[in-house]
């Protein structure tokens, strides 16, 4: 798994690549904690790169958007790979987050 | 009727290879790319849950993964030693509040949407959790 985390004016944008499960999934939720910390819950999620997301990749989801609505923020998914999108609809979750088919309306959407 | 077998150890790390197996298994079937991804993330799950729930601190146990294909139809069967798991009958709320969904037993949900049955049994001191899925027609 590899995170990239890009900050513009209103909106961070956390790209993810690779396989998000148990074995990785601390990583990528210490990198949205990270974030959340310095004061930053406008978090879209470049997803184009996943390759296979288990289920401790979605409670990690779960948990930041909890976090950030909480702060007024929100997340939202940016062009998610097929494996996210089957992921988010098996586990019924894919109504919690918005999903944009580029980055650019996803940026767009804060 | 095709009839392959593996087995890991109880770590984590070795997921990934059962999920390999998985989706080569599920695409000699017949599934297509999606099905044989929802087939690896299930089988996947429910590895997870006999290593962190089963085995717990235990690292020296081990999982045999056995699946039997037919065309349009997967069987998985998982065996372990750890101690009595039923991920089956296991209470888990399949339609969760739609804002606030709990975070524990999301893969017990994500094993019980992909599969088209689920059996669990003790046999001979062991775990034996059974799992078939036929290939749906496309959408």
């Amino acid at each position: 798994m590899e995170i990239n985390v890009q900050g513009y004016k209103r909106v961070t944008v956390v790209t993810v690549t690779g396989r998000v499960d148990s074995v990785t999934y601390s990583e990528f939720e210490n990198t949205l904690q990270a974030e959340m910390e310095q004061g930053k819950v406008n978090i879209a999620l470049d997803f184009s790169g996943i390759e296979f997301i288990s289920s401790a990749g979605l409670r990690v989801l779960v948990n930041a958007r909890k976090t950030v609505k909480n702060a007024g923020g929100k997340i939202v998914i940016a062009q998610p790979s097929q494996q996210v999108i089957e992921t988010l609809e098996i586990a019924g979750l894919e109504v919690l987050f918005e999903q944009f088919p580029d980055r650019e309306t996803a940026i767009a959407a804060f | 009727m095709v009839k392959t077998h593996m087995k890991i150890d109880s770590h984590l790390d070795q997921i990934e290879r059962v999920g390999r197996f998985i989706q080569e298994a599920a695409q000699d079937a017949g599934f297509d790319e999606m099905e044989s991804y929802a087939c690896e993330l299930a089988v996947s799950e429910a590895c997870e849950n006999i290593i962190l729930h089963g085995y717990g601190d235990d690292s020296t146990g081990e999982i045999e993964v056995s699946v039997q294909t037919e065309p349009d139809n997967i069987t998985i069967e998982l065996w372990d030693d750890a101690p009595t798991f039923d991920p089956v009958n296991c209470p888990t709320k399949l339609d969760p509040p739609i804002d606030d969904p709990p975070i524990g037993g999301l893969g017990l949900v994500i094993m019980h949407k992909v599969m088209d049955e689920m059996e669990y049994n003790r046999r001979e001191g062991r775990n034996q959790l059974r799992m078939r899925r036929s290939r749906k027609p496309p959408a």
